[in-house]
Order: structure tokens, then sequence, then C-alpha cells
């Protein structure tokens, strides 16, 4: 399949950091992707980026093919509010959904007058007056209905409540299934959108540290919780992603899935086995990027 | 061609920036300046600048289309070449319509007598020597010279930060004030003075597109790159 | 429902196996779409794609053109000897190592398996 966004070692330097170092992706069309990453990481950056709002200090940038810069044959197809989106000044929700009709060619004002409604977005009050769930939903109603073939969504349920974010995953599925599009969605709201991803992308400091599908990522890890010394010579030789102890107890999260004869052996010298939640599995990755861990476990 | 046209039909979604706040503001000023001149028990004709209130006006919104609306037009996936062309595009019909609206107000003016009261805010003889095209040109220059002049500068100031812009401010003063105490030195005051008279209202007004256009290619360039 | 640490595709595969099982789900009717299961778990589609992929490799759905996905004849008899075999894997040998922490052989298990199995046969489901 050809690759909808294509990016080659991908730097972006400002003065004193890198903000974006080496990084390649291919994302394939018709996808959900979950970019995921501390505050900071690099994720808004990377977007855009892709998006032409930035520009890379090296590397290339393919957006169906071709380099997003000044090109409105793609960047019409594409879709990117951001999280902190600025608005014309005296604008209003309905100035601000007038002018997505005008220039996102699939533009759907049916869905988007269901999701005014379901947001309770008060169309004719100042965005600037809005409240932070208001303007969220501004910018997420803007995000789905533009129908853009690559929707870029940039954390921007920030200030949207769990029964808001909730309606907000509801209709991107439901949508997604009626008509399929790229969608590339940032959060570290990790559990909250694991079940809606099919592949995840996790950026630390710049660089990729993850990039497959969700589903093969989450038996990618346990954690073995028991008496230290028996825990510790079952984790000697394997990848120790995070190890914490409490007295005598030990709790180890291991990178690598375990057959079920392996757990039965390891239920008999008794110890407990939990699981590790995507959420879990990418702060661990992450911190382990960032702090170095010993290999081996003593 | 046609995402052009629709930049400027996006700066006009919101009706007020473009055409009832400027209109609000010269018409304020104007009743403001009408009732003042009522109330000043003097015969002779009486001129007022509240013409320029809504100019300063045209400088705040050339701010505004680069602070909030580019940024805007960003996340409604337009190019930079698109929206720039667009926005000046409705910089110069706005301004266009400013015009207009002088030369109504000018007729009026003539028409009444100066609302009765032989008070003038748009007939200043001097704008109107060269008739009321020129006059036209003038109030357009002035209110596209302000616009742009707000955008540009806030252009500088995202591309290249508070700094640049301070220094390109201060090196226009300097080259401004160098200029006048050359041409003091060099006693030229007098001819300075024959050949803004002899240009007239109309003439400088074209020199002023001139610099308006200079000033379209500074932004053009700098935005290239600016982000939002 | 969902549970952590396993693969989301295999859940949804185990539970559409579990309704073919309990017979909520009969044979040579239609299993539930691709969207509906999506929309009912909350999930992404292609997961859900994906546990349908694998019981039609399986053999215990399969395609009717143009209707959808069917729950295959005989997938009952299939699914009853995998978990069968899978049984004593998954449940026994758990159950014989919980009961060596607590000090309990082979007859008292017996005997406790007998005692509750009576039980529950007691009382009607």
């Amino acid at each position: 399949m050809t690759a909808v966004i294509e990016v080659q070692n991908l730097s972006k330097r400002y003065k004193d950091k890198k903000a974006l170092d080496d990084v390649s992706l291919s994302l394939e069309p018709g996808a959900i992707y979950g970019l995921l990453g501390r505050n900071g990481a690099g994720k808004t950056t990377l977007m855009s980026i892709l998006t032409a709002q930035n520009f890379e200090t090296s590397g290339t940038v393919r957006v169906f093919g071709e380099s997003p810069y000044e090109n409105a044959r793609v960047l019409s197809r594409i879709c990117f509010v951001r999280e902190s989106q600025k608005y014309p000044d005296d604008a209003t929700p309905r100035h601000a959904f007038a002018a997505a009709r005008l220039f996102f060619p699939h533009w759907d004002q049916v869905f988007a007058d269901r999701l005014i409604a379901e947001f309770q977005v008060p169309l004719k009050q100042r965005i600037k007056k809005l409240s932070r769930g208001q303007l969220s939903a501004v910018g997420v109603i803007i995000g789905l209905a533009s129908r853009a073939e690559i929707t870029f969504f940039d954390e921007p349920y920030l200030g949207l409540d769990a029964v808001a974010r909730q309606i907000f995953y509801d209709r991107l599925l439901e949508d997604y299934v009626e008509h399929p599009r790229t969608v590339i969605l940032s959060s570290h709201l990790i559990d909250e959108v694991s079940n809606l991803i099919e592949k995840v992308i996790v950026i630390d400091n710049g660089r990729i540290i993850l990039d497959e599908d969700t589903d093969a990522v989450r038996d990618r890890a346990v954690t073995v919780v028991g008496d230290a010394a028996t825990v510790d010579d079952w984790a000697a030789g394997r990848e120790v992603l995070h190890r914490e102890t409490l007295g005598r107890v030990a709790s180890v999260t291991v990178l690598g899935s375990l057959s079920a004869a392996e757990r039965t052996e390891l239920t008999a010298s008794g110890l407990d086995l939990a699981p590790v939640s995507l959420q879990q599995l990418v702060v661990r990755l992450t911190q382990r990027a960032d702090n170095p861990l010993k290999e081996e476990v003593h | 061609m046609r995402r052009i046209l629709n930049v400027i039909r996006l700066q006009m979604i919101n009706r007020q920036t473009f055409i009832w706040t400027p209109l609000i503001v010269l018409a304020g000023a104007t009743v403001l300046s009408i009732l003042v001149y009522a109330m000043i028990p003097v015969d002779t004709p009486k001129y007022g600048g509240a013409g320029q209130a809504p100019l300063w006006y045209f400088f705040a919104i050339g701010i505004g289309a680069m602070s909030y609306t580019f940024p805007f037009s960003q996340a409604m996936s337009i190019t930079r070449r698109e929206f720039f062309l667009g926005t000046m595009l409705t910089a110069v019909l706005a301004s266009a319509f400013m015009g207009v609206l002088f030369l109504i107000g000018g007729g009026i003016e003539l028409a009444t007598g100066g609302y009765g009261v032989n008070g003038y805010v748009f007939y200043l003889d001097w704008l109107w020597e060269a008739g009321p095209l020129g006059a036209f040109v003038v109030y357009f220059t002035l209110a596209l010279l302000l616009f742009v002049a707000g955008f540009t500068g806030t252009t500088i100031f995202k591309s290249w930060g508070l700094t640049v812009l301070t220094i390109v401010w201060v090196a226009l003063a300097l080259v401004i004030v160098g200029l006048g105490a050359l041409v003091t030195k060099l006693e030229l005051w007098g001819d300075v003075w024959t050949t803004v008279v002899s240009l007239g209202a109309l003439g400088l007004a074209l020199w002023g597109l001139v610099v308006v256009a200079a000033l379209m290619g500074v932004s053009f360039l700098a935005f290239r790159r600016t982000v939002p | 429902m969902i549970e952590e640490g396993k693969p989301l595709f295999l859940q949804i595969a185990e539970h559409i196996e579990d309704s073919i099982l309990d017979g909520s789900l009969a044979e040579e009717t239609q299993a539930p779409s691709t969207n509906e299961l999506a929309a009912f778990y909350r999930i992404n589609p292609a997961t859900a794609a994906k546990g349908v992929a694998m019981l039609t490799d399986k053999g215990v759905l399969y395609k009717r053109r143009g209707i959808g996905m069917f729950v295959a004849a005989g997938a009952k008899d299939l699914l009853l000897g995998e978990r069968r075999s899978a049984f004593a894997d998954r449940y026994i040998d758990p159950l014989l190592a919980e009961a060596r922490t607590l000090g309990l052989d082979a007859s008292d298990i017996a005997a406790l398996l007998v005692e509750r199995a009576a039980r529950t046969e007691g009382n009607p489901a």
C-alpha cells in the first residue's frame, strides 16, 4: 500500500534544542493512528511540519506523494486544528464553521449541525468568550465535519469533560466506519484512546520510540509481582522496563509476552501476574528512554 | 483563483471587521465633529480631522489579520500565498469602500454647506484639488497604507521577533530624522515644500501607493516562513 | 468487558466464540458485522475485522457473498473440542498450583469438586 504520509530523517532544531530528531515514518491511508508522548515530546511540532505550518530543518516530508509546502492540491485534503487554535478577532462559532464550509471540499453541514447540538456550542457567542470546553468543541467539530482525507486531532479535547470526550470518540468511530479516512490523534490520555487507535506511534524527546500496530503492542509486556528474590531470579536475562520494591515484595515489568505454560509455571512458583495496559507500557517505555536502566537485575 | 476569492469571503464572513466597524467609527467621528462645529460661534469654515479615525482602525485590522486570521487560515488549510493575496485584495476593496464613503461625505458637505454650520470633515480643500477622483485616491491610499503597515509590522514581529521589529522601527525613524537633518543642512526645505505643493495631495497619494507596494513586498517575503 | 494485556482482536474473537458455545449465536445465523462490533465495543473496526478474520481462518465463521459473515455449521463442536483440550491448561493447572499452595492434595480437590458439582446441579442455573 502506498503510504499517504512519508517522513524521512526529519529533524527540527531550534537554537538550543532539537524538537525532532531523525524521525522516519510511513503512514498508511485509512487507519487511525495514535501519536502518543509527553508534553513537549514533539507531537505538535511533527504535525505542524506535516501540514506545512512549520518547517523542517532537515529531512523530507511527502503527503500524498508531494511536498505540502504551499501546495493547495495537498493542503485542501488535510485538516489540522491545533490545541490552542486562534480564530479571527470577534469571530463566533458560526463564523468559524461558515469558513470551514468554504475551504473543506467534503464539509458536511448536517453532520456539523448534529455535533454542534451534541456538544452544546453557542453559535452566536464570541469565541473569545467561550469556555475552554466549548472552544475545544469548536475545534473538534471542524475536524470531524471536515471529512478531510487526513485529519489531525492535536489533543483538541483538552477542556472537554469525560462525557464530551466520550461523545467525541463515539462520533469519530461512527464517522470513520461510514467514511473511512486517515486520522492522526495525539493524546496523552492513552488508555482512553487505546481501543480507538489501530496503530501506535510513541514519540519522546523528538525521537520515535515505538511505531507498531496497537494489538501487537498490547501483550508486549507483563508485570510480575512477588517475593523479590524469586522475581529477580525469573527476570534475569529479560528486558526489564521497570522495577520497584516494597519491603520484600518486588514488582517487575518485563518486555515480552508469556506462553500459557510460562504463566502456569510462574503462578506455580507463587508469583502473581498483572497485565500491562497500553498506557503503562508507553509510560514505562518513555521512562526507560529518558533514564536508561541497567539491563541486568541483581 | 477560486480559493483566493474564498479568502475574501472568509474575511467578509464577519461583516463587522471590514464594513460595519469602520463605518460606525467614521459616522461617530463625523457626528461628534458636527456637534462641536455647531457649538463654535464662528462663521468661517471649520475643518477637522475626524476623517482619520477609521484609518487608525485599518491599522488595527491589519494587525488582526496577521495575528488571528492568518493562524485560522492555516487551520483551514489555506496556503500562505492564497491568504496573502486574498487578504490584500480584501484590504483593497475595503479601502475603496472607505474612499467611496469619503466621496459621499464630501458630496453631502458640499450640498449642505457643511451641514449648515460650515464645518467640514471630508471636504478639505487641499485634498480635493485634483477633483473627486483625487480625493478618492488619497483616502483609499491612506486606508490601504495603514492596513498594510499594521500587517507588515505584525509579520515582521511574528517572523523575526520583537527585537527585529524594534530595530526596523528605530532604523526607519533614524532614516527620517537623518533625511530631515540633511535637508536642513543643505537648506532644501524650500525645494521640498515646492515639490510637495506641486505634487498635491494626489501626487503624494500616488507615492503612498509605491510605499504600499514596497511594504507588501516586504511582508510577503517575511510571511513565506511565518509559523502561525 | 475489555481486559488489559491481551490483544483486543483475540478478546473479540473469544466473545463471539462464547456466544456460539452458549447457544445465543446459532450455527448458520448471521454473526455481528465488523462495524457492529466496533460500535458495540467502541473499538477500531480494523481490530474487530482482525478478530473476525481469525475466526474465519479457524473455520468458525464463513462469508456469504453480498450478505455478511455467518456461523459455520459444526462451529460449536469445533469450539467445544478446542476449549476442552485447553481446559486442562487454562483451568486445571492453575487450580492445582493454588491447591498446592494451600496444602490440598488431589483427593481433597476431588472431594471438593464432587461436593460443589452436586450443589450447582441441584440448583437450576
